[in-house]
């Protein structure tokens, strides 16, 4: 018998990115549509496109959706728009939730462009939309109305508050999710008087939390309910997604502690409320000392992981300045008081003041301690680890050229999901779409540009 | 003053405000109005799930995960929609259970039957799961482990990479036993690769490698400092993708190739695939996303601001709503207005993107939200049809009146654990809703019934492997 692989190499070749194009799709030959503006929706729609669905996205005419006009600082563009506007570019905004789709603008309010939607929702398997509630009922192009054609038709609404109860007319982008919902109110550093010697307001989360981890939670709905449809029912549904209600699914322990014992979680900043040591310190140096970028030229920041008594133990072994301590804190219980929390992680600070987090890493890593550097985009960018394992990749992409992109956030060994390109300009593939799904010809095509429908 | 104790402090039943009825919440509407919200009311209502089919109540799932949260929120979603999930826990328990705040034991959870107490954050992700215990550190463990695993759907766990496969119970053996098995390994950073996990590696491991801590938080201009969640949302983000990945490969299964398959899904790669536009701007011009507190890079306006008694989040991206903000200012404070309005360099939406532009803005309209509450912005705000909305402590979340009338916090009736008020499965269906059966179980609970139902076990059998410390 040969021998086994190890398991490091047997991941490898399992898991191997240049074989992707090699695998079966999981979805292939299914159809998606996405009528979706913003993140939430759009996002909702990319995954299943990621996972080998055909997924046309349906934007209004010549300027196309409001991301495509969002980017950081107005800076960075991808050119063309669309074909009306070869002179501007799609913002970086757009990016991350519109890979591998097809590009179809339709005007909805027309009749025409009615027609051409529901031509398309009869041979559609699922659908994400998230315009105001009602709005697509009102144009005769909502579930109701789709699901009378295609009985199959899985219908995901995503939003702000929902459609019904006292919030449904209210607007909401992902930040009113994260403030509504409760995330500021345990994320950054505690207001004083809380035991903590830093002092900070509730933090926003860096990302459009709310918008595209809904989009994640929409998809496992989505495909939960292909699963039914497919293996039990026969039939497709309508799902509602609350942008704001799912933010509170985010809050742990907060809802049950509350609800029993009347304690409203507050923030702990960078230090752990259930775990001593499993804090971020500041370490003295900065990584980057001839930098001139204000990112780089700051201090580092690392995570040092010990918590249990044995991890802890050997820290205090490692860090000269937890020696003293390493009797007094032996139990965990006795770690995770805000004192103790206080006193152990400004002696590792003090002991980190001369170094650099790399440094710090190292020591770390040499006396088994577990523990990660706080990474900027550019430095997470910059791992092999990373684009090895197809998380972050280098696309070709067929408009644009060469685009950095986040890659797959899982791996599937038989059927892995893929990136064939970023995104396309408004209206790209017109033709495509309404040869191969309406039956319509160049006339009928040429006819409906020139009425502005498409 | 005499210290005041939290048990000195009366706990209202929640509700402590009664929920609208929808009479109130529909007042002055016309008929053809109330018609979509009320169609939308009678088929994705919450009250009526117990009456619909569940999706997923042909899957078993036997969640392995232990010490973090990543395995666990990923199976609550199976379990949300209807699997049968086992967790699988050494003996004693997952670490996990015993986590609660500051080490707060008196703020921890006991179950009526054996009065073990379980922390907040094990018991939310307890829901509708089995708990059975399997010492997988002896032979005879693992033994039952891949007893189990022949009439499994899938299994998650998160064990140092290689441990599983070491011990003969990884992928590559359990598929031979059971080719239909999905088999889901989660983790921080990933099992294999130059970055691979080291044993037990947390939430925020995730956080701070993909360049979510670098970015969260204030500038340090402004005192700020790279910044963690305040829960482990990498774990959260993990947990949907693995749900996603392994929700794909059952689909791919069922319909065509009949085989299960291997699934590997981190928490880090789950924010990376998420983290807004940062990797098409670093590739284009090697830009280092900067931490902007409150603010959005791309979006002026789009923040959240303090006010009289809080902060309060205020957006709107485009012209249109621009000028509502500013209107609703100026019924206030009309020289705020003129001073914005009036400003030629603020005339054209991309030019008020810069940090300098922010800056003025957002001075700008905290001057009026000086004044103003967050309900009393907020309200003026929506007026205008502004999306606005302050930012909600954990009580205010609860007693939000929307989030009561659509349950979106709800307390269970639980039959172990009594009323607990929890965050249920924001996905409402139509036809086979997820929701929810129980909070949770104590450690190995369901022992006795999975061993007797799956492996015909019988009460010597029982006796012998507790006695043994292998269950």
């Amino acid at each position: 018998m040969a021998e086994q692989k190890s398991f490091e190499q047997y991941c490898r070749e399992t898991f191997d990115a240049k074989k992707i194009f090699e695998k079966p799709e999981a979805f292939k030959g299914y159809v998606a549509i996405s009528t979706t503006q913003y993140i939430l929706g759009p996002s909702c729609a990319n995954y299943f496109a990621e996972l080998g669905m055909e997924t046309i996205k349906i934007e209004l005419p010549r300027r196309g959706e409001p991301m495509r006009h969002t980017t950081p600082y107005n800076e960075p563009f991808l050119y063309p728009l669309s074909k009306q506007m070869p002179d501007k570019g799609t913002g970086l905004g757009f990016f991350g939730a519109n890979h591998n789709e097809y590009f179809l603008s339709v005007d909805f309010h027309k009749p025409e462009g009615v027609e051409i939607v529901h031509r398309i929702q009869a041979k559609t398997d699922i659908q994400a939309e998230n315009y105001r509630p009602g709005t697509f009922d009102r144009w005769g192009i909502g579930y109701r109305q789709a699901a009378k054609i295609n009985p199959r038709l899985i219908y995901i609404w995503m939003g702000g508050f929902g459609g019904w109860g006292p919030g449904r007319v209210r607007a909401s982008y992902d930040i009113l999710g994260q403030a509504a919902g409760g995330c500021f109110s345990v994320t950054g550093f505690p207001g004083p008087g809380h035991g903590h010697p830093a002092i900070g307001l509730p933090s926003k989360h860096t990302i459009w939390l709310a918008d595209y981890w809904g989009g994640m939670m929409g998809c496992f709905a989505g495909l939960a309910a292909l699963w039914w449809r497919d293996n039990v029912s026969g039939v497709g549904e309508f799902i509602e997604y609350s942008q704001v209600h799912g933010a509170t699914r985010h809050l742990e322990s907060a809802l049950p502690i509350y609800g029993r014992y009347g304690i409203i979680k507050q923030r702990w900043g960078d230090w752990d409320t259930e775990m001593c040591v499993h804090g971020i310190i500041k370490c003295g140096k900065s990584s980057y000392p001839t930098s001139k970028n204000p990112q780089e030229m700051e201090e580092g920041y690392i995570l040092v992981s010990a918590p249990e008594d044995g991890d802890f133990a050997r820290l205090c072994q490692a860090v000269s300045n937890l020696k003293p301590l390493a009797g007094k804190y032996a139990k965990a219980d006795d770690r995770i008081q805000p004192a103790a929390q206080t006193e152990i992680y400004t002696a590792l600070e003090e002991w980190a003041k001369d170094k650099t987090k790399e440094d710090v890493w190292k020591f770390m890593e040499d006396n088994n301690v577990n523990s990660q550097p706080v990474w900027s985009n550019k430095e997470c960018a910059l791992q092999e680890h990373f684009q090895l394992r197809d998380e972050l990749h280098w696309l070709d992409d067929p408009y644009f050229g060469d685009v950095l992109s986040q890659g797959l956030p899982y791996h599937l060994s038989e059927t892995p999901a893929r990136h064939r390109w970023a995104f396309k300009p408004v209206g790209a593939d017109n033709e495509y779409i309404l040869q191969k799904y309406c039956g319509y010809g160049l006339d009928q095509i040429r006819e409906l540009e020139k009425n502005e429908i498409i | 003053m005499a210290e005041i104790k939290s048990s000195d402090i009366p706990v209202l039943p929640w509700p402590a405000v009664p929920v609208p009825t929808p009479d109130e919440v529909y007042k002055g509407l016309s008929e053809q109005a109330r018609e979509y919200p009320n169609w939308l009311e009678a088929n994705v209502h919450f009250r009526d799930v117990g009456k619909k089919p569940e999706k997923l109540n042909r899957i078993r799932v036997l969640d392995c995960s232990i010490k973090m949260n990543i395995g666990h929120w990923c199976s609550s979603l199976f379990a949300e929609h209807g699997a049968e999930v086992i967790m699988v826990e050494p003996p004693g328990g997952d670490p996990t259970r015993k986590h609660t705040p500051f080490g707060r034991k008196d703020l921890m959870f006991k179950d009526s039957a054996t009065g073990e107490a379980v922390g907040g954050k094990f018991l939310h992700e307890c829901r509708n799961k089995l708990s059975i215990t399997m010492n997988l550190d002896t032979a005879e463990g693992r033994e039952l482990l891949k007893k189990l695993a022949v009439d499994a759907d899938v299994v998650i766990e998160n064990y140092p990479p290689g441990q599983f496969d070491a011990w003969g119970i990884g992928y590559r053996q359990l598929s031979q036993i059971n080719p239909r098995l999905v088999y889901c390994w989660v983790g921080q950073r990933g099992q294999w690769g130059p970055l691979k996990d080291r044993p037990w590696m947390y939430d925020p491991v995730a956080q701070n490698a993909c360049g979510f801590t670098h970015g969260t938080g204030a500038p340090v201009a402004f005192g700020g400092r790279p910044t963690r969640s305040g829960f482990w949302v990498c774990d959260h983000v993990g947990g949907t993708s693995a749900a996603m990945g392994i929700m794909a490969a059952l689909n791919y299964r069922e319909r065509i190739s009949g085989r299960g398959q291997f699934v590997e899904a981190t928490a880090a790669a789950g924010i990376m695939r998420i983290i807004d536009y940062n990797w098409g701007w670093q590739g284009m011009d090697g830009s280092v996303r900067p931490r902007f507190g409150n603010w959005d890079l791309a979006i002026n306006i789009y923040a959240v601001n303090p006010c009289k008694d809080g902060q309060i989040m205020v957006g709107g991206g485009h012209d249109r709503l621009w000028f509502r903000i500013w209107k609703t200012v100026g019924k206030d404070r009309p020289e705020l207005e003129e001073h914005i309005i009036e400003d030629p360099a603020l005339k054209v939406v991309v030019d008020r993107l810069p940090f300098y532009a922010q800056v003025e803005t957002y001075t700008t309209l905290s001057e009026w939200f000086k004044d103003n509450s967050r309900l009393e912005a907020e309200t003026k705000l929506q007026a205008e049809e502004v999306a606005s909305g302050g930012v909600s402590f954990t009580d205010e979340v609860a007693e939000f009146p929307h989030f009561k009338y659509r349950g979106h916090v709800g307390v269970i009736d639980d039959v172990l654990y009594g009323k607990v008020l929890h965050a249920p499965a924001p996905q409402l269906a139509q036809k086979a809703p997820p929701r929810l059966k129980w909070i949770g179980r104590p450690t190995g609970y369901d022992n006795e019934e999975v061993y007797r139902r799956i492996f015909g076990f019988k009460k010597d059998d029982l006796d012998r492997l507790k006695k043994q410390g292998i269950i």
